[in-house]
């Protein structure tokens, strides 16, 4: 309280006891106020300064913090002529003073409503921030100096108020805006748990059909969890059976430590794959296929395991591996390889026994290019020849073809190849190749041995023959030769001894008659009477002792040419003698070309009709012979041969000659000789040939 | 034979009728005592063993053959020479059976001769 006008002192005694009541009234405002609203403020305030002093306009603004439009009231004395709403006395006001309440004057005189009122403006905070306090009265002394004292205090307990208000309000504010997030978030975290759940279900779902074991197995082996068809596979009844046992105890001994192994590098944070056996409840060994990962559960690490049953797999994959083994073992023993030709593409599938056999790169393609260049040179036409007619469509075919490899060695194949139209209509040819080479040699070794026996057979025997002979002709020789000694000596005795002379002459004779006696044997031996006679074709008998002969005659590299004439008669005869005839030819044919290098060992083998009969021609481009040797050939024990006995020639001729026909041999024109025997073809018996000489 | 002794006793085994009675007129003619067999058998069963100086033997007779009467008796000790005798012209004969112990084998026909030759080998002191 500063300066007080004292006019008169009771006057003021009671002013100031009244002014001191009003003030203690208004300080104890902020009490009525504490958690109350602008509005209850502004009313209280207009209330309080209504009883305090004669007014006739009251107006107050409030900004409240917490909401945008202020709170505006007014209050005016009855007769008061104003616009009933507070915020239009307001504005109609703020006309008055000027926008800028920091410029307002202590005190406006202006016309508002129909009357002259004294205004004061009290800006609310110390820019009007809060809110503005405008009293007026008709009074032109408005306001006494109590008047603005009471006006200043009561606005500024408006001020503190609102400030409390404000705390309040933003307390409340704060309050709610963390009630509203506390809200939300439950909300959100509803809407979430509600999600997991959904999305736990689905998995729990995805868990309990599928056909895959799945399983969560602590550190130490127990299981803590599995789905139903993971104690399906282990052979329990139901998931709770198993939970709780030890997943080790499940898995094969022999994998057992194997498996720890991976489970404690799972367990220690690491992903992995592995494949083991179980034994089952029931004893059932199972191959199982595991993918597993680390999973947090409870605060420690356990596996998260998904296997499935791959034991029929296995199964099925050991059959096929087994049976493929069988197959490639059986190429590979029987050394025969087997193919599929797409002849559209060219796709050529060949089996592992094949690159073997063909000596190729496996880890190339095979092509018909890389095939063509293993054939042997001079069988390549030939093969080129053989693709054509298949890749036109040729069917099946079965082919023979020799293989240069690269160390030099030839190879002998058989190839069997079958035409087929596969799923697309596309031509394929499937089919198997056989080495043969060994069996090949085989054959030729063999031929070549049965040759040489062939040969020793034959020389041994006329060998033996001619020792037969000799021994027999050499025991009466010896008795002639002793005789005729012991002839001589008896003679030339003194006196001649004459009767022993005449004794051993006489048996001299008799042993030379034994001599004679030898020879005719033999010539009984060679032309021996017991001969079949038949109808003989002598192309067929041709054929048959070149077919005989082909492996000795090969072994000798000689080549037989056959021209024979067709519809020739038969000529009545023993088959065998004639054949033994024409095999005797042939050979000598073929050994008189032995050491011919020059040119091709042929012997041609021509028969014709000739006179009656049918001739027989044996042709070679031997050594020959001179024309004076002709009929030397012909004779016993002739020979040119280091081997031969000289017999073959001559026991042919008597052959022929027994068949009424005849044996002769001329030189050619050129280098070797010809052989030629005529059977007289007319139906005769050959019995009678003898009669009909004389 | 005056020049002959005439104690000497040859003899001769063959199968050839012929050899057995050309051979020892022969002989004789050379002032030998000879005596013959047809087989190998009839000669060790004759019980003149001891007698002969020199035998002239066959080779291929029936039963027992030339060469295996040569090693019956020189298995039984005796030494005996031997001249075989064959008609069998073998050129591998010979050396075969001159390895096994025969003072000579002829080939018939042979000249008197090398029959004289080979039992002059035969016996040395004859």
């Amino acid at each position: 309280m500063h300066i007080v006008e004292l006019e008169h002192p009771a006057a003021e005694i009671t002013q100031l006891h009244r002014c001191l009541h009003d003030l203690l009234g208004l300080l104890a405002l902020p009490a009525s106020w504490v958690g109350a609203k602008p509005a209850v403020i502004g009313g209280t305030l207009l209330d309080a300064l209504k009883g305090l002093m004669a007014l006739d306009l009251a107006f107050v603004r409030l900004n409240h913090p917490s909401s945008k439009s202020p709170v505006e009231m007014a209050w005016a004395a009855p007769g008061q002529l104003l616009p009933p709403r507070a915020h239009t006395i307001g504005t109609m006001l703020e006309l008055q003073l000027g926008e800028d309440p920091r410029l307002w004057p202590p005190v406006v005189r202006a016309p508002v409503g129909s009357q002259e009122l004294s205004l004061v403006a009290l800006p609310i905070g110390l820019q009007g921030e809060l809110g503005v306090l405008i009293a007026g009265s008709t009074r032109p002394d408005f306001p006494s100096q109590t008047e603005r004292l009471l006006l200043t205090v009561a606005k500024n307990q408006a001020v503190m108020a609102l400030q409390d208000a404000h705390l309040v309000a933003e307390h409340r504010r704060l309050a709610e805006t963390l009630e509203l997030r506390a809200a939300q978030r439950t909300a959100e975290l509803a809407v979430a748990n509600e999600k997991r759940r959904q999305s736990e279900a689905i998995f729990r779902g995805i868990v309990d059909t599928t056909p895959e074991c799945v399983k969560l197995i602590a550190r130490d082996g127990t299981i803590l969890l599995v789905n139903a068809a993971g104690a399906a596979m282990g052979g329990a009844p139901s998931a709770e059976a198993v939970t709780g046992a030890n997943f080790f105890d499940f898995v094969a001994p022999e994998d057992r430590p194997r498996f720890r192994e991976f489970h404690e590098r799972v367990c220690a944070g690491h992903r992995g794959l592995l494949e083991y056996t179980i034994v089952t409840l029931q004893g059932e060994r199972r191959r199982m296929e595991a993918h597993a990962t680390p999973m947090l559960h409870h605060g420690s690490t356990v596996l998260l395991g998904v296997s499935r049953d791959v034991t029929e797999r296995r199964q099925s994959e050991e059959r096929l591996r087994r049976s493929e083994a069988f197959l490639a073992e059986a190429q590979r023993v029987s050394l025969t390889g087997s193919f599929l030709w797409r002849v559209a593409t060219d796709e050529i599938t060949w089996s592992e026994q094949l690159y073997r056999i063909f000596e190729l790169d496996p880890a190339l393609p095979v092509t018909l290019e890389r095939i063509e260049a293993r054939v042997h040179p001079e069988d390549r036409p030939l093969f080129g020849e053989r693709i054509g007619r298949a890749r036109s469509g040729g069917g099946d075919f079965d082919a023979e073809y020799r293989l240069l490899v690269p160390d030099g060695s030839v190879k002998h194949l058989h190839v069997l190849a079958h035409a087929a139209r596969h799923g697309g209509g596309g031509l394929e040819y499937f089919g198997t190749v056989q080495d043969v080479s060994e069996r090949r040699r085989t054959q030729e070794a063999l031929d070549q041995v049965r040759s040489e026996l062939a040969h020793v057979t034959r020389v041994t025997s006329l060998g033996a023959l001619a020792a037969s002979i000799a021994h027999e002709v050499n025991q009466p020789l010896a008795g002639i030769v002793t005789n005729a000694s012991t002839c001589l000596r008896m003679l030339a005795a003194d006196p001649p001894n004459l009767d022993g002379a005449r004794e051993t002459a006489r048996r001299t004779i008799r042993d030379g008659h034994r001599a004679s006696d030898v020879v005719t044997r033999l010539r009984g031996l060679f032309g021996k009477t017991s001969v079949g006679t038949e109808p003989v074709d002598l192309n067929e008998a041709a054929r048959e002792v070149v077919a005989l002969s082909a492996g000795e005659l090969q072994r000798a590299r000689v080549v037989v040419r056959q021209e024979l004439a067709e519809n020739l008669p038969t000529v009545l005869g023993d088959r065998v003698q004639l054949q033994q005839v024409i095999l005797n030819l042939l050979l000598n044919a073929a050994d008189a070309m032995d050491g011919v290098e020059d040119r091709p060992r042929l012997v041609t083998v021509t028969t014709a009709r000739d006179d009656g009969g049918v001739r027989l021609m044996v042709q070679d481009v031997g050594m020959g012979f001179g024309r004076e040797d002709a009929e030397r050939l012909f004779q016993p024990f002739y020979t040119t041969k280091p081997e031969g006995m000289g017999m073959g020639l001559s026991v042919s001729r008597s052959i022929v000659e027994w068949h009424r026909g005849r044996l002769r041999a001329t030189p050619n024109q050129g280098p070797g000789a010809t052989f030629a025997f005529t059977i007289p073809s007319e139906p005769a018996a050959p019995e009678h040939a003898g009669d009909t000489k004389v | 034979m005056a020049e002959v002794s005439p104690r000497l006793l040859v003899t001769v085994i063959d199968d050839d009728e012929s050899v057995r009675e050309s051979l020892p007129d022969l002989l004789r003619e050379f002032g030998y005592v000879v005596e013959t067999f047809a087989s190998s058998e009839e000669f060790l069963a004759s019980g003149d063993l001891g007698g002969t100086r020199c035998l002239i033997l066959d080779v291929a007779m029936p039963g027992m053959s030339g060469p295996e009467l040569h090693q019956e008796l020189r298995r039984r000790g005796g030494a005996i020479p031997v001249v075989f005798i064959t008609a069998h012209n073998d050129a591998t004969v010979r050396p075969r059976l001159l390895a096994l112990g025969a003072v000579d084998c002829l080939f018939k026909p042979f000249s008197e001769g090398a029959l004289l030759a080979a039992i002059h080998a035969a016996v040395p002191a004859a």
